[in-house]
């Protein structure tokens, strides 16, 4: 059996928006010591890669390693039900059918609501990420990264970041016209939340698509800070941390140019 | 027609070697597309419901130009890199060695037409489709060579062609309809891939390496399964259906052992049986080595394009420009790359089955033990109906 309490349901309800458009469906790996999740969006051009430790939860019990299906529409919609400050039980008991059951409890009201949803079978890969130094990491306010992509997107698909130790530059160039962001890194502003912190081991140049950028920020609502990191010519990382005991990760393969065979 | 039945056999033996994926799922990826079944899919299968044929003011048929050019937009606009491989000279197996040409005529046209009727792509005869004329050949190369997409023009067999450039890594896999590219060697073939967008189909692809493991036979045996099955180069021991080929095969290892030990009189082979030709034609078929082959994506030639499809061909300008701007788009900002290309797959995950699943498998498992028990019962020739 499985059994894990979160103290709100705010949590659960912004990492299943922030990923849902993504990832339709997910299966969540649960363990002695974290519920995960990876999975690849349909072009399996990004990852979605989520841990929430167990520190995150209130109480949390599993007996063994399992792997639960589940779709993530339907999941938004049990949320849905969920105030943001109702506790939240996540319970799946192995004789009890095939569905998760979300408690949720409103202590101010003594209400609980309890919603089923039904599993689904999921046969998929697990991609081995290995652990790597990357070229550049970036951390800055995830509203601020928000707003650079919003940005960008509105003059092109694609987007530029090149990095050096002077700076990180994120453009953009369409037929409308262009734009260039730079951030010169500011370590010893005053503000400790709103700087933004860029350590160089190499300078980068890589191109992705903004499209799936724009997407992953819907993630900043989990965490006041974003960290990105990448190298030439490698997936690029964009962590959301949660609360120091979890993170959610988007993965985003670049584009290149592929001068052997495009001319 | 390709392997007879093999679908069903990797079914039934090795379920894990098939994948149902998603038409967007191969984004990003390079196939080598036998251009000759899709010309003869083109223009054999897909006449209008009255049975004739798309065609220009002049009255040249244009069915060929149609199908590859929107085929090839939605390959591509999918970020599919496609490459077209075209049949060449048809292997030189003697006359007398093929089967009878107009039997396997009248064969192939019966199972179009029951193709048809269930809305399915037929398996092509490799002899049959070589109806497809030069000059349609020739125009389909032109076009594809203006829509900047690489033409490989295999010495023999596209198929083989194919699974050359597959098994060098040059390409992902073999996009066909055709099993037998699977028997060449190709150690991904993708189905579906070339159907029209209309049909909705999701890609099913078959995986060489967990189908010998299902299986459980080497490649060279694997081969051989597929002569006893029936392919397009020899016929077959009269007799002997899939299940009893896949006994005889894990028991003796090869047509040659099976020959010693099968009793002839019940199962007589056919006359001068050119087993050892087709295993020949399988297992090194006349390819152009793939490092030879270079696979260059261009910028489609826009007013090239326009002039051959409206100019010569009276196609809608409006909507091939159209179509072309598509084409011009997914050119734009480099590459997208496949985050599969740099993680690779660690561990298939299998979430908790459901109660449906479980019992799908529990029916499953019983209808096998059932089938096994009602062909055992069902020896010998079917009766034939009578008109």
């Amino acid at each position: 059996m499985f059994e894990a309490k979160l103290e709100n349901a705010a949590l659960l309800k912004k990492i299943v928006e922030s990923i849902k458009d993504l990832v339709t469906d997910a299966p969540f790996d649960c363990s002695e010591n974290a519920m995960c999740l990876q999975a690849m969006d349909s072009s399996h051009v990004a990852l979605v890669s989520l841990k929430l430790e167990v520190g995150l939860f209130d109480t949390y019990r599993c007996d063994r390693t399992i792997n639960l299906g589940i779709s993530l529409k339907n999941m938004s919609n049990a949320l849905k039900c969920a105030n943001n400050d109702d506790g939240c039980m996540i319970k799946y008991e192995e004789n009890e059918g095939d569905s998760i059951t979300f408690t949720f409890t409103d202590t101010k009201r003594d209400k609980t609501q309890d919603v089923t949803v039904k599993m689904m079978d999921i046969d998929g890969e697990h991609l081995g990420i290995p652990d790597q130094d990357y070229a550049i990491v970036c951390e800055m306010p995830a509203a601020e990264f928000q707003k650079t992509c919003k940005d960008l997107a509105m003059f092109s698909d694609s987007l530029n970041i090149t990095a050096t130790k002077s700076g990180i530059v994120f453009s953009g160039k369409g037929d409308s016209g262009g734009i260039n962001v730079t951030y010169a890194p500011n370590s010893n502003a005053d503000d400790e939340k709103e700087s933004v912190s860029l350590e160089v081991n190499e300078p980068v140049n890589v191109n992705f698509s903004i499209k799936y950028m724009n997407s992953f920020t819907k993630a900043t609502t989990l965490s006041s800070r974003v960290r990105i990191s990448l190298s030439n010519d490698v997936p690029i990382v964009i962590e959301y941390p949660i609360e120091e005991a979890g993170y959610l990760r988007f993965y985003l393969a670049p584009k290149i140019d592929d001068e052997d065979n495009m001319e | 027609m390709g392997i007879k039945g093999l679908s069903q056999v990797i079914a039934d033996h090795a379920p894990a070697a098939i994948k149902t994926i998603k038409y967007e799922e191969n984004f990003g990826r390079k196939v080598a597309v036998d251009a000759s079944m899709c010309l003869y899919q083109f223009l054999i299968a897909g006449r209008q419901q009255d049975g004739t044929q798309l065609q220009s003011e002049s009255g040249d048929v244009t069915s060929h130009l149609m199908g590859m050019f929107y085929r090839t937009i939605r390959m591509v606009a999918n970020g599919i890199k496609p490459v077209y491989v075209f049949d060449g000279k048809p292997p030189d197996m003697k006359s007398g060695e093929l089967v009878k040409r107009s039997e396997r005529r009248a064969e192939a046209e019966k199972a179009l037409a029951e193709a048809k009727e269930k809305g399915e792509v037929a398996d092509v005869d490799k002899f049959e489709r070589r109806l497809v004329t030069k000059e349609q050949n020739e125009e389909v190369k032109k076009l594809l060579t203006l829509m900047g997409v690489p033409v490989v023009e295999a010495p023999c067999e596209a198929e083989a062609q194919c699974a050359a450039l597959v098994k060098s890594g040059k390409v992902y896999a073999t996009a066909t309809e055709d099993m037998d590219a699977l028997t060449f060697g190709s150690s991904i073939l993708l189905r579906n891939i070339v159907a029209a967008e209309s049909k909705k189909l999701d890609v099913k692809e078959f995986n060489l390496k967990r189908v010998l493991e299902g299986m459980k036979l080497e490649m060279s045996e694997f081969v051989d399964f597929c002569i006893l099955l029936g392919c397009d180069y020899c016929s077959t021991i009269r007799g002997i259906g899939p299940k009893k080929a896949y006994e005889l095969i894990q028991q003796h290892r090869s047509i040659d052992a099976i020959l010693e030990n099968i009793d002839i009189k019940k199962y007589p082979p056919p006359e001068e049986w050119p087993y050892a030709r087709a295993r020949e034609l399988f297992q090194s078929p006349e390819v152009q080595p793939a490092e030879d082959v270079q696979l260059v994506w261009k910028d489609p030639d826009t007013e090239g394009v326009i002039a051959f499809m409206c100019g010569e061909k009276s196609f809608n300008e409006e909507r091939i420009r159209s179509s072309l701007a598509k084409l011009q788009k997914s050119r734009q900002g480099g590459t997208q790359f496949r985050i599969d290309s740099f993680f690779a797959a660690a561990k298939i995950v299998k979430s908790e089955p459901t109660t449906a699943a479980k019992k799908r498998k529990l029916e499953e498992e019983a209808s096998k033990k059932g089938k096994g028990k009602g062909a055992d019962k069902k020896r010998g020739p079917p009766i034939k109906k009578a008109k």
